[in-house]
C-alpha cells in the first residue's frame, strides 16, 4: 500500500514531537513591535532579548540548556499581542513571556498570561499601578521618577509649574503625580494642558504657557512628532526664562531628532542613559556593540528588557527549574542584579523594580550630560498599593485618579 | 482677557490655518479635483521632508533643498500614478486599498533607511515680541508661504493651458481625448504635482515638524477633513475650510485647552457634513 510509508513518517514525526515537547530546554516568548510605527521602540527591545539570551548561551546556557526565543512581530498592531500570547502559551509553550510596549498592549496581555500561570515581564517605563502575582514590570514608574524631578526642577527652578501632557492614561497619570508632589513640597501648578498625541502645532499651548508665567515646564510629549514642542518653544525664545523637564524625553532618542538648539538645557529623568557611568554599563555597550552598530544611543527600554531577561534567568537558576511556580517564588525572593543601569533590586511585594534614577541634561550634541544619580529609588506607589506577598491573588491596575 | 494676549492668538491661530492649509493643498488637487483618494497623501509629505533634510545634510541651503524635496516627490508620484492609480481611476474602494498599501510600504521604506530617528534641523531662533508674550517666526512666516502655495495652485489651474487641459481631462476624459489632449498624460502630471504640492509642504513644515517616518499620519487625517468639508469647488473651499476649522480649532486650544481645539475641529466638520452633505461649497459657481 503506498499510503503506508505516510502513515509511518506520519507516526514518527508525532512522536518526535511529543520527545521534543518532553524536552527540559526552556524557551521564552518575546512579542515586540517589530514593523509599524512603534518599531521605533521595538526593535532596541528585540535587540536586547536576543542579546541578553545569546549572553546567557553563551555563559553555558540555563541549567546546563540553551534557552530558546521564540519571536513573534506584533507589527504595532494591538490584536496581535492578543493573539500571539494565546500561540506563545498554547502552541509554543513558553515558560516566560516578554512583551509589550504601551500600556494598552501590556493590559491585552495580563488577562491571558494570569490564565496560563506564566511569569510575564513588562520592560517600558509606564504610568505603574500594574499588580498580579504573574506581572514583573522592569521599566520604571511615573511615581519612581517624577518624585525625584519634581522636587529637584523645585529647587533648581522655582515653584510655579505649568503641565503639558499627552491626554491619555500616562499623560493624566503622570500629571496627577506632578500634583501631589507640587503639593507637598510646597510648590504651585499654574496651569496645564493635556493633548492629542497627534498634534504638531503647539502655539496655543506656548502662549499659555506664557500667559501664566511657570518657573519650570513638566513636558511629557510622547512619539517624536512632539518634538516640535520643543523647537516652537526654543524658537519663540523662551528656553532662557522657563526650564523644561520630562520623565520621558529621551526614552525613543528624541535628544537626537531635536537640534542641538532645542535640545540643549532639557532635563530629562529616567532610568537609564548610555552615558552612565560604571564598568557593567560599558561591558554591555561593548557587547551590544559587537551584534548591532550603536546609531542612536542605547534607550532605557533596551536596558529594562536586558533587565527582566536577566532576572528571569537568575530566578530559573534559583529555582532550579523553569516552572512557573518555583520561578515566580524565586523571583519574589528579592532577587538583585548587576544591571547597566547600576545595581536593581526586584521588590518581592509589587514585582517592580527598586532602581536608580537619573536626572541628565540635553546637550548641544544630540545626546545627554547627567548631572545627578539618584541610587536605588523605589517604585513608591507601586509599593504602597500593591503587596503580591500578603495577597497573592490580588487583580488590579491602580490609579491614582481613582483613589 | 488683554489686547496682547488677544493679538497673539489670532496671529498663532492664523498660522496653525496656515500650517494645516499648506499640509492640505496637495490632497486638494488629488482628491478635490482628480477623485482619487490617496491615503498615502502623509508619506508624500514624510518623503518631501526626508528629501530636504537629506539635501541639507549634504550641505544644500535649506532654501533651495525645497525644490529638490518637489522634484523627488513630483517623480515618485507620477512613478505611482503610472504603475498603480492609472489601473484604478474610478475604482475608488480599490485606489483606498493600493494607496494604503502604498502608505505602509513608503513608511517601512522610511525606516529601512533612514532609521527611526534622525536629527532635525531646528526652527530658525527669531520671534516677535507683543507685549509680554513673543512668537516663534518662522511658523508665521508660514500664513505668507500658504497664501502663496494658493495662489499658485489657483493660476495654474485656471489661467494656464495645461491646468484648463487637467480639468478637462478629469471632468470629461471622453470629450478631452476627442479634441486632442492625452488626458492620460495630463493625469500623470496632475497626480505628480498633487504629490509635489505634498512633497512641498513636508519641506517646507521641516523645521516646525521634524522628519520621522510617522510624521504624516499626524497631518492625513485633518487634511482630508478640510478637504472633504470643501466640496467640489476645492481649493477656494480648502482656504476658507482650513481657515474656519484649523483657526477655530487654534482658538478654542489657547483659551481652553487643546483637547477642546481638537472636539472643536471634528465637532464643527460633522456639522458641517451633516448640513452640506457635499461639502460647503457644493451649490458655487466658481471653477476652483
Amino acid at each position: 500500500m503506498k499510503t503506508l510509508p505516510f502513515l509511518r513518517y506520519g507516526i514518527a514525526a508525532i512522536a518526535l514531537m511529543a520527545a521534543h515537547a518532553t524536552q527540559a530546554e526552556t524557551r521564552i516568548g518575546a512579542i515586540f513591535d517589530v514593523t509599524g510605527p512603534l518599531n521605533i521602540y521595538g526593535i532596541e527591545q528585540q535587540r536586547a532579548l536576543e542579546l541578553a539570551v545569546d549572553n546567557i548561551n553563551e555563559n553555558g546556557g540555563l541549567l546546563g540548556e540553551p534557552v530558546k526565543v521564540v519571536s513573534y512581530d506584533a507589527q504595532s498592531e494591538l490584536s496581535k499581542y492578543t493573539q500571539f500570547t494565546h500561540t506563545a502559551i498554547l502552541r509554543d509553550k513558553v515558560d516566560a513571556l516578554f512583551a509589550g510596549l504601551t500600556s494598552s498592549s501590556r493590559e491585552a496581555i495580563r488577562p491571558i498570561i494570569r490564565k496560563a500561570d506564566i511569569p510575564y515581564f513588562y520592560a517600558s517605563l509606564y504610568e505603574g499601578g500594574a499588580c498580579d502575582k504573574q506581572t514583573f514590570v522592569t521599566g520604571t514608574s511615573a511615581s519612581q521618577q517624577l518624585s525625584v524631578l519634581i522636587e529637584w526642577a523645585v529647587k533648581e527652578y522655582g515653584k510655579r509649574i505649568y503641565i503639558m501632557a499627552p491626554d491619555y492614561n500616562f499623560g493624566t497619570i503622570s500629571a496627577h503625580w506632578v500634583h501631589e508632589y507640587a503639593r507637598s513640597l510646597g510648590a504651585q501648578v499654574v496651569g496645564q494642558d493635556f493633548l492629542a498625541l497627534t498634534v504638531t502645532d503647539f502655539t496655543p499651548t506656548i502662549q499659555k504657557i506664557q500667559a501664566s508665567k511657570p518657573d519650570f515646564v513638566v513636558a511629557l510629549p510622547v512619539g517624536s512628532n512632539q518634538t516640535g514642542f520643543l523647537e516652537q518653544f526654543s524658537a519663540a525664545g523662551l528656553k532662557d526664562s522657563i526650564g523644561i523637564v520630562s520623565s520621558n524625553y529621551g526614552s525613543g532618542n528624541q535628544q537626537v531628532v531635536v537640534s542641538p538648539r532645542a535640545g540643549d538645557g532639557i532635563i530629562s529623568n529616567q532610568g537609564y542613559y548610555m552615558a552612565v557611568d560604571n564598568p557593567t554599563n560599558r561591558d554591555f555597550i561593548e557587547l551590544w556593540k559587537q551584534r548591532h552598530p550603536i546609531k542612536a544611543p542605547l534607550t532605557s527600554g533596551a536596558v529594562a528588557v536586558w533587565n527582566a531577561v536577566n532576572l528571569w534567568a537568575k530566578a530559573v537558576e534559583k529555582a532550579g527549574s523553569a516552572d512557573s511556580d518555583a520561578v515566580i517564588e524565586a523571583l519574589e525572593s528579592g532577587l538583585t542584579f548587576e544591571a547597566p543601569n547600576g545595581t536593581v533590586k526586584l521588590e518581592p511585594g509589587s514585582h517592580h523594580l527598586r532602581q536608580n534614577i537619573y536626572i541628565a541634561r540635553g546637550n548641544d550634541k544630540h545626546d545627554f550630560t547627567i548631572l545627578e544619580t539618584f541610587p536605588s529609588v523605589a517604585p513608591f506607589y507601586e509599593n504602597e498599593k500593591c503587596d503580591l506577598i500578603a495577597d497573592p491573588d490580588l487583580v488590579e491596575h491602580f490609579s491614582p485618579e481613582a483613589d | 482677557m488683554d489686547i496682547d494676549y488677544l493679538a497673539t492668538v489670532i496671529l498663532s491661530s492664523l498660522s496653525s490655518a496656515s500650517i494645516l492649509l499648506i499640509a492640505t493643498i496637495g490632497l486638494a488637487v488629488v482628491f478635490g479635483l482628480m477623485g482619487v483618494i490617496n491615503l498615502a497623501h502623509g508619506e508624500f509629505l514624510m518623503i518631501g521632508a526626508y528629501s530636504a533634510l537629506t539635501a541639507t545634510q549634504m550641505g544644500v541651503p535649506f532654501v533651495l533643498a525645497i525644490p529638490i524635496a518637489v522634484a523627488v516627490t513630483m517623480a515618485i508620484g507620477a512613478l505611482v500614478e503610472v504603475l498603480i492609480i492609472k489601473r484604478l481611476y474610478g475604482r475608488i474602494f480599490d485606489t483606498m486599498l493600493a494607496t494604503w498599501g502604498i502608505s505602509i510600504v513608503f513608511y517601512q521604506l522610511a525606516v529601512m533607511i533612514f532609521g527611526t530617528v534622525t536629527p532635525g534641523i531646528g526652527m530658525p531662533q527669531s520671534n516677535i515680541q507683543i507685549g509680554d508674550y513673543s512668537l516663534a517666526g518662522y511658523p508665521l512666516l508660514m500664513i505668507g508661504v500658504a497664501a502663496l502655495m494658493g495662489l499658485f495652485v489657483y493660476f495654474l489651474m485656471t489661467r494656464t493651458v495645461y491646468g484648463m487641459k487637467a480639468r478637462a481631462s478629469i471632468q470629461q476624459p471622453e470629450m478631452a481625448q476627442a479634441i486632442g489632449i492625452e488626458s492620460t498624460r495630463v493625469n500623470t502630471l496632475t497626480f505628480s504635482i498633487g504629490c509635489g504640492l505634498a512633497g512641498f509642504a513636508g519641506a517646507v513644515l521641516l523645521p516646525i515638524v521634524p522628519a520621522t517616518p510617522s510624521m504624516g499620519f499626524s497631518f492625513v487625517i485633518k487634511a482630508f477633513l478640510t478637504v472633504v468639508v470643501a466640496g467640489p469647488v476645492t481649493l477656494t473651499g480648502s482656504v476658507l475650510t482650513a481657515i474656519g476649522l484649523g483657526g477655530g480649532a487654534s482658538i478654542t486650544a489657547s483659551f481652553l485647552t487643546s483637547v477642546a481645539g481638537d472636539i472643536f475641529f471634528f465637532l464643527i466638520t460633522a456639522a458641517l457634513l451633516w448640513l452640506y452633505p457635499l461639502g460647503i461649497s457644493a451649490k458655487w459657481r466658481r471653477k476652483l
